[in-house]
């Protein structure tokens, strides 16, 4: 029982991930603070190291001749192909994976069966880089489009099914007593009980696979593509343009901070419904 | 009667459409292939090793041809490029050399060298300050290439033979010995930038990433690949042998408009570098400025062999027998990580003779007016040629 007492008593959002990755609003204030200070530490360090006279082929890593070529950038409409058609993979590449991912991830949590069945197999492939995958991306697909998806889909399924299942398995025990005390079979204890309430734990899913979805984007767009922000960013290190390189950074940061933000709206939507 | 007939007809054709772009998106290659008429497909890296290929379409050749060819797909690395090869998604682009021998013989995939894809375009480049000047001063230095299986390996190492100095693949901490010289790989864009950041004292590569170190930050050309093994051969033209047999027609025609690429390079050289460049159509990612260096021939000082008369990157189709089996025996030569027993069996000639099919470029050549509209050689028996290698 004291096991139990410990899931009612306290406060959901405090607990394990949610800490960060909830809803919780840190306040503009502090938000803005340490953004200043990160931005303190770039040009601190960027100065420290790429001002040194051997060195004037990096300064394009400091701060001016970055934003300078970001404001180029925007004004040529290969950088806006790029921005859609990685936003593109990005989201179409999540949408998939949690497609596949979330009903695992149900599955893995509500069948204790199926979780000690799956836990070898999902501990093995969540350890092996998602570039591993490109010969067999490559095979596999007809268009390069379709393996750049593919690389997507491998890297944030895992962060997906594993954040689902804790999200199942995290709900409140007496809910689903109460609900079998009054017969309800298993299908039903999933869609009304299973699936509501785990949803916050979902979209925390989302938010962790939205930054390694970034991560592998870049050298999946390695591949036969002919736009994308990893294809400038690879663009730029070929031709040692690394203000360029530095701008489509900033780029990535700003459109992964309005997608984060984007999905921090939707937990907020959908988390007063079970909790408040 | 007719919208009988239609009607089901247009929902089947619905259905076999939806089915067909749905396998486009999810279902593998095998299954799609039956389902389209062959085309070129054609696949390159972001160096100027593709130029005669990314010419030939840029200037519509290929359509002049009568072929229907998608702009070039470009990839980042010979590994992806080879991998897709394999899945079928390109079916003509240019490789090192060295490559489709090993695939031939180490991986006994079928393909076939068409003809060359363009001589020399290679340099051995350090920084200026270099104490480099020639192959003898490489003992106990730190050398990057860009593949094991690449010709600038190969020439790197006959280089550093030449000198009595020996090739070696250690750690990059490991000490060296006077004698020995560190090979490594390294990708060929991380190349200038860790020739700055001083992690190497030196690398061979394919052109533009030389001319972009002269560009970018003055490094000096310590040898150009042509000035090694005048007029070497360096990226070939293959093609799987199947679809060779099975697409004659197209191959040829897809040559013809290479080899037609080729000759107008070779007379238009500051327009080809405009065409490919970011200022131009867009091919290859860099500004004009870089790739006009690779097109303009080096000053006759920056040459331990003037009197040879080489271009920095040249066009010449034809595959000469001589430098096939010249490439094959140094390969059994040159140090490299993996396993190369497959080398050691094989039978230089005949071997030569499997890989390489020239009756296509033989037939193209003679269209646009033969060899002597590629070099100034011996007329009397032109495709027969002594290979020259000098090295000082």
């Amino acid at each position: 029982m004291k096991s139990i007492n410990r899931f009612i008593y306290r406060d959901p959002r405090q607990v394990g991930l949610n800490a960060v990755f909830g809803n919780r609003d840190f306040g503009w204030k502090y938000e803005l603070i340490g953004l200043v200070f990160f931005a303190g530490l770039w040009v601190a360090a960027a100065g420290f190291f790429f001002t040194r006279p051997d060195f004037t082929q990096f300064n394009g890593f400091l701060p001016g001749p970055t934003f300078k070529a970001l404001f180029a950038a925007s004004q040529e409409s290969r950088f806006w192909i790029s921005v859609f058609a990685s936003l593109k993979r990005i989201i179409f590449g999540i949408f998939l994976a949690s497609v596949i991912g979330v009903p695992i991830g149900i599955l893995v949590g509500f069948y204790p069966k199926f979780r000690s069945l799956s836990y070898s197999p999902i501990q093995f492939v969540r350890m092996i880089s998602p570039l591993s995958w490109m010969p067999i991306a490559l095979l596999l697909f007809t268009s390069f489009e379709s393996a750049v998806y593919f690389l997507i889909v491998m890297a944030t399924i895992c962060p997906i099914i594993l954040n689902t299942t804790i999200g199942v398995l995290n709900i409140n025990p007496q809910w689903i007593k109460m609900a079998l005390n009054q017969g309800a079979s298993n299908f039903q204890l999933i869609r009304t009980i299973i699936i509501p309430a785990s949803l916050p734990y979902m979209l925390t899913s989302l938010r962790l696979a939205l930054g390694v979805a970034w991560i592998v984007l870049v050298p999946a767009e390695f591949l036969g593509v002919s736009s994308g922000l990893g294809y400038l960013i690879n663009d730029a290190r070929d031709t040692m343009e690394y203000d360029r390189l530095m701008a489509m950074i900033i780029a990535i940061g700003i459109l992964g901070f309005a997608l984060d933000r984007i999905f921090q709206r939707l937990q907020h939507t959908f988390n007063w419904s079970w909790n408040e | 009667m007719m919208d009988e007939h239609s009607k089901p007809n247009s929902r089947r054709q619905f259905l076999k459409k939806t089915a067909a772009a749905c396998t486009g998106l999810f279902l593998p290659n095998a299954v799609n292939a039956f389902a389209k008429s062959e085309t070129i497909r054609l696949g390159y890296l972001p160096i100027t090793d593709a130029t005669p290929l990314l010419v030939a379409h840029g200037l519509g050749y290929f359509s002049e041809e009568g072929l229907v060819v998608d702009r070039p797909v470009m990839v980042r690395s010979w590994k992806i490029l080879v991998e897709s090869f394999l899945a079928g998604k390109f079916n003509l682009t240019h490789m090192l050399f060295p490559i489709p021998v090993w695939m031939r013989f180490k991986q006994k995939v079928p393909v076939k060298v068409l003809a060359w894809d363009h001589t020399n375009g290679s340099a051995v480049t350090v920084k200026k300050d270099s104490d480099i000047y020639s192959f003898k001063d490489l003992g106990g230095k730190q050398i990057a290439v860009p593949s094991w299986y690449s010709t600038h390996n190969l020439l790197l190492q006959m280089g550093i033979r030449s000198q009595g100095l020996r090739p070696v693949i250690k750690p990059q901490s490991a000490k060296l010995m006077k004698d020995e010289v560190n090979l490594f790989i390294l990708p060929p864009p991380d190349m200038p930038t860790a020739l700055l950041g001083n992690k190497i004292d030196g690398y061979i590569v394919a052109d533009p990433f030389n001319a972009l170190a002269q560009v970018k930050f003055n490094a000096r050309i310590m040898r150009f690949s042509g000035d090694i093994w005048k007029n070497h051969p360096c990226c070939v033209i293959v093609a799987n042998e199947n679809f060779i047999h099975k697409n004659a027609i197209l191959i040829q025609k897809a040559i013809n408009a290479i080899v037609r690429a080729q000759d107008w390079c070779i007379n238009n050289p500051s327009e080809t570098a405009h065409l490919l460049s970011r200022d131009g159509e867009g091919y290859l990612p860099f500004p004009k400025n870089v790739l006009s260096k690779v097109f303009e021939n080096p000053h006759k000082n920056e040459l331990t062999h003037p009197q040879w008369n080489v271009a920095r990157i040249g066009f010449q189709p034809f595959p000469f027998p001589s430098a096939t089996r010249f490439i094959i025996d140094q390969m059994r030569q040159t140090l490299v990580e993996g396993d190369t027993l497959f080398l050691r069996d094989l039978d230089t000639p005949k071997a030569a003779d499997l890989l390489v099919e020239n009756s296509f470029v033989m037939k193209s050549m003679d269209e646009i007016g033969g060899m002597n509209r590629f070099c100034n050689c011996d007329m009397t028996k032109p495709y027969t040629r002594e290979e020259v290698v000098e090295i000082n």
